[in-house]
């Protein structure tokens, strides 16, 4: 039976939710799911895997792409090729996928989000979102594939039988690309997490200098003022005020948005909000399609007449 | 340190309605103005800060039509010694097609490195993957996400990825090696009308990209172009702003979270 190889992300000794999107999109192919992953102690839901291959090794060592090669190759040679090698679409897949396609001679597809399995095409956006490419293999296989966290883990489908253990005892380890020690956000008093009334800005707040007429706003709203990537990319707002996957997840009664499109890394961050509120002169901007309230207009606008009416 | 850094001109298109046409067969680009990548904007910065520091050069290539002159003279203005337009009437689509090219010309012009920057990912087409092929290709050590770099030294570099969540992982990476740059790793400089006038001034040297294509034949194939499924989307609040703003308030009070 073919099979897709499906390398786990085990980060800080928890095997990240986003697998679950690897192990849904091995269900919707209907290939025999074998998911590589460092040993440890760490649990999840072994029943979605046909196969695990137990590498031993740290999680550091694993999630490096000069190490994931010679393990891929250590996989297939004692099992022939897959059908695809499937990688989440974060930080760690983002770097190895393109790096195994490359050493192997593999055709990539980053950020699939959808797939139409009879017509054996993946669905890949382009634009922020505002296109999707439908994409077709036209060389030889396996296809290396980054799959979008949340597209796909509510098909992830238990197996009748316990999954087969097989285990991988040594690996070769590079020398050219060594990790040294993991880096934490220095902490700040103010816990974007923990606020019920988020006002966030985005590339559409367009200057420096409007930032102090934000704060001023959510000060009369008794809001917190968070961002979204560009700004704090400009260094406008300090990092630990980001909402996205490389900030902070978070989950407020209000989240109003104005000024920020919605790219999927931010929609992540935000997107259990109780009420969305977007602002956004774009009418075509994706977070339109997440929010639960929609205003099209320019933000700056929306913030002065705000500030009028709540003055008075 | 000599620095090859990659740059693309990419069309603006956040407050763009972008339009399919024919049944999906292409999107069409034809009325949207241009920009230099943002992340490699960051890369081109990050590669003339280190030359500034070590000594050495920054030559930013372009891969693209005529037009990607632009993004070069850009880079010159920014502090880029050379600038090389790799000049191909289409666009390359596949990345990995992409990065084989890229690999071919390195290699036959023997363009001299300690590292190669590129963007963590192009603004229209969000493969990230240029980089990490070309390494594989190159044999070079890689590393993506890079959002700083601590340490510069003649045979290796000290570097810290972006991971989730605002952590960060610090990696030590022997030289030569390819690096993709995220964007926030620095804040570009301005660069002037000016400024880029002067930059026209030195000479960009122009490849036909046709030279490197061995090896480069595209694996995946865009075969439509289609818009994303609609969802249920927002209740849109609309009429005169004043109105608007008093709705607006209405369900922050209704939400509990404004008095």
């Amino acid at each position: 039976m073919s099979y897709a190889l499906i390398v786990g992300e085990v980060r800080r000794g928890v095997f990240e939710e986003r697998n679950l999107d690897s192990f849904g999109l091995c269900s919707l192919l209907g290939k025999e799911a074998v998911i590589v992953i460092p040993d440890g102690p760490y649990s999840f839901n072994e029943r979605l895997a046909d196969t695990i291959v137990k590498v031993k090794t740290g999680e550091e060592m694993f999630l490096n792409p000069l190490n994931l090669v010679n393990i891929i190759e250590q996989v297939i040679n004692g099992r022939g090729k897959p059908d695809c090698i499937v990688f989440t679409h974060s930080s760690s897949g983002m770097e190895s996928a393109p790096y195994v396609a490359g050493t192997f001679g593999l055709p990539v597809v980053t950020d699939v989000s959808a797939i139409n399995k009879d017509e054996g095409v993946f669905y890949k956006s382009y634009y922020s979102d505002k296109i999707f490419g439908e994409f077709k293999c036209t060389g030889e296989g396996p296809w290396v594939l980054t799959v979008r966290s949340g597209s796909f883990k509510d098909a992830a489908a238990e197996k009748a039988d316990r999954p087969k253990t097989e285990h991988i005892e040594s690996i070769a380890v590079s020398d050219k690309r060594v990790f040294v020690e993991y880096v934490e956000e220095e902490k700040t008093e103010i816990d974007i997490t923990k606020a019920e009334f988020l006002l966030s800005v985005g590339r559409g707040v367009g200057n420096k200098d409007e930032i102090p007429t934000y704060e001023e706003l959510a000060g009369m709203l008794k809001a917190t003022l968070s961002g979204s990537r560009p700004v704090i990319d400009k260094m406008w707002l300090p990092k630990p005020r980001q909402v996205g996957t490389s900030g902070k997840t978070v989950k407020p009664k209000v989240y109003l948005a104005m000024g920020i499109s919605g790219a999927f890394q931010h929609i992540a961050g935000m997107k259990d909000s109780d009420c969305i509120i977007a602002v956004n002169k774009d009418a075509g901007a994706p977070i339109f399609q997440y929010a639960h309230f929609g205003i099209i207009a320019d933000m700056h606008k929306v913030r002065d007449k705000l500030k009028d009416m709540l003055k008075s | 340190m000599n620095i090859v850094t990659f740059t693309k001109r990419v069309p603006v298109t956040q407050e763009e309605e972008l339009r399919i046409t024919g049944d999906g067969e292409a999107v069409d680009l034809s009325k949207l103005p241009y920009k230099v990548n943002d992340w490699d904007n960051y890369a081109v910065e990050e590669a003339v800060r280190i030359v500034e520091k070590t000594g050495g050069s920054v030559t930013a290539v372009a891969v693209g039509d005529a037009e990607s002159d632009e993004v070069l003279r850009r880079a010159i203005a920014m502090g880029a010694k050379d600038g090389f337009l790799v000049e191909m009437a289409q666009a390359v689509q596949d990345p990995f097609a992409r990065a084989a090219l890229i690999a071919n010309f390195i290699k036959n012009e023997k363009v001299p490195f300690d590292v190669i920057f590129t963007g963590v990912q192009s603004e229209d087409d969000q493969f990230g993957s240029v980089g990490g092929i070309l390494a594989a290709l190159l044999k070079l050590p890689y590393s993506s996400m890079v959002i700083g770099i601590d340490k510069v030294e003649p045979d290796h570099m000290v570097i810290r990825r972006e991971l989730e969540g605002g952590l960060q992982e610090r990696v030590r990476i022997s030289l030569p090696c390819v690096l993709s740059i995220q964007s926030g790793i620095n804040e570009p400089r301005y660069v002037s009308i000016m400024g880029i006038r002067k930059a026209s001034k030195v000479e960009r040297k122009v490849f036909q990209g046709n030279a490197y294509e061995e090896g480069a034949g595209a694996m995946i194939e865009a075969v439509k172009w289609v818009y994303p499924p609609r969802k249920e989307g927002a209740m849109m609040l609309s009429g005169e702003l004043e109105d608007v703003c008093k709705n607006l308030v209405g369900i922050l009070k209704e939400k509990g979270v404004y008095q």
